[in-house]
């Protein structure tokens, strides 16, 4: 089972990211982060398979997240879920900078699910 | 579900690949040109020309090619000249993901048909803004786009109240805020009932009961909407060319209302719920 940590400042995202992964039977949350600063800790300490990551959030943001996650492992594998999604700079700066896609927001499940098995 | 460009609508097809589309976006780079760029390339400005335009433009806020007609340094005719030119040589990303594989022209006019079938829910609907506002485009696709989310991320059902202008927006239980900056500045603000607050905490959750949720997360739902609001409002605002940064989402306490800042103007767009309820929605316009 491929092992993910969702990091979203929203508790509700990140509950509703929980229970798609977990009913589907092929993934499991291995921690939340709320911040860009966590989501490179937990990279460390939690080693998972995917990180889905918000752009938007206080303290770090996604994106300074995302290219210290690639500089400390280029083979890091994250997707970038965000209301951001649909403003062509923001889509291209994260694919440019190492992540395997962007998820705008509002996501659908099924749409979640695909895009996570094919990584 | 959401505002996307082309490029994005064809990667979450898995039509295209990310390395695809990024290399049809350098190749888009490369052709599409700035204003002083093409104008250098015309042979009509030299770069030192172009400095002096980005120099003035620090203090005046005027596009590149009025900037230059106004230094003297174009013709209005030169002026046009350059922007038909920028026109005639623009490569969309469709033509450049053929450009460089990605697709066959003869793909492109159905992956273009169902992008537009896609985004058609989120063309701007006519909306009346007072009169007097600069950058009233930006402010129909604001409340447009807001009305648009209440229905189908909120799964509210409502009647939209006509749009004014205010010092103060009233009492609500709970009030989400965000503050955006880039070409255009401001604060968005929406309060809600506490019962308004449960049907948007059950949409967001996809939950039937959220009477036993605590505070935080009733409270979050309510920012989060917010969130993907305005983040969508800031991608259809992209598309018109104006660029929106958006802060992060926050709770705000207003037991009296909350007053327009000093120096701001308050653009409202409340709603009616159809059990009777309000929704007050806002943006505080910098001036």
């Amino acid at each position: 089972m491929k092992k993910v940590l969702i990091v979203d400042d929203s508790i509700s995202v990140a509950r509703q990211l929980e229970k798609i992964l977990a009913d589907s039977g092929e993934f499991q949350v291995v921690g939340h982060g709320k911040n860009g600063m966590e989501a490179i800790r937990m990279h460390q300490t939690e080693h998972p398979d995917i990180i889905c990551m918000d752009m938007n959030m206080p303290g770090m943001d996604g994106l300074t997240a995302l290219r210290t996650l690639v500089a400390l492992d280029k083979n890091v594998k994250v997707v970038m879920i965000t209301s951001l999604g649909g403003v062509g700079d923001k889509f291209t700066e994260a694919l440019r900078l190492g992540a395997r896609t962007v998820i705008s927001k509002p996501f659908e499940a099924e749409n979640i699910l695909k895009i996570l098995r094919e990584i | 579900m959401a505002v996307k460009f082309f490029g994005q609508f064809l990667v979450e097809k898995g039509v295209v690949s990310r390395e695809i589309l990024l290399q049809a976006i350098e190749l888009q780079e490369s052709v599409n040109l700035s204003f002083g760029a093409t104008s250098l390339a015309m042979g009509i400005l030299t770069e030192a020309d172009i400095e002096r335009v980005h120099n003035a433009q620090r203090i005046e806020d005027l596009r590149f090619g009025d900037m230059a007609v106004k230094l003297g340094l174009l013709t209005s005719e030169q002026m046009m000249q350059v922007l038909a030119r920028q026109k005639n040589t623009h490569l969309y990303i469709g033509e450049a993901l053929v450009k460089v594989g990605g697709l066959q022209a003869d793909e492109l006019p159905k992956y273009l048909d169902e992008f537009k079938a896609d985004q058609a829910q989120y063309t701007t609907d006519t909306v009346v803004i007072p009169s007097g506002i600069t950058d009233s485009q930006v402010w129909e696709i604001v409340v447009d786009l807001s009305y648009k989310m209440l229905t189908r991320v909120a799964l509210l059902v409502f009647r939209p109240e006509p749009c004014f202008m205010s010092d103060r927006v009233p009492a609500m239980d709970v009030y989400a805020a965000m503050n955006f900056s880039g070409d255009i500045s401001g604060r968005y603000v929406m309060g809600v009932t506490a019962a308004t607050q449960n049907k948007i905490a059950k949409a967001i959750l996809k939950e039937p009961n959220v009477d036993n949720e605590p505070k935080e997360i009733l409270d979050d739902t309510v920012m989060e909407f917010v969130n993907v609001a305005l983040g969508n409002i800031a991608a259809k605002a992209a598309q018109s060319g104006k660029s929106m940064e958006i802060a992060p989402p926050e709770i705000i306490e207003a037991p009296d209302g909350i007053p327009v800042p000093e120096g701001h103007k308050a653009l409202c767009f409340p709603i009616c719920l159809s059990d009777g309820d309000r929704i007050e929605l806002a943006v505080f316009i910098q001036q």
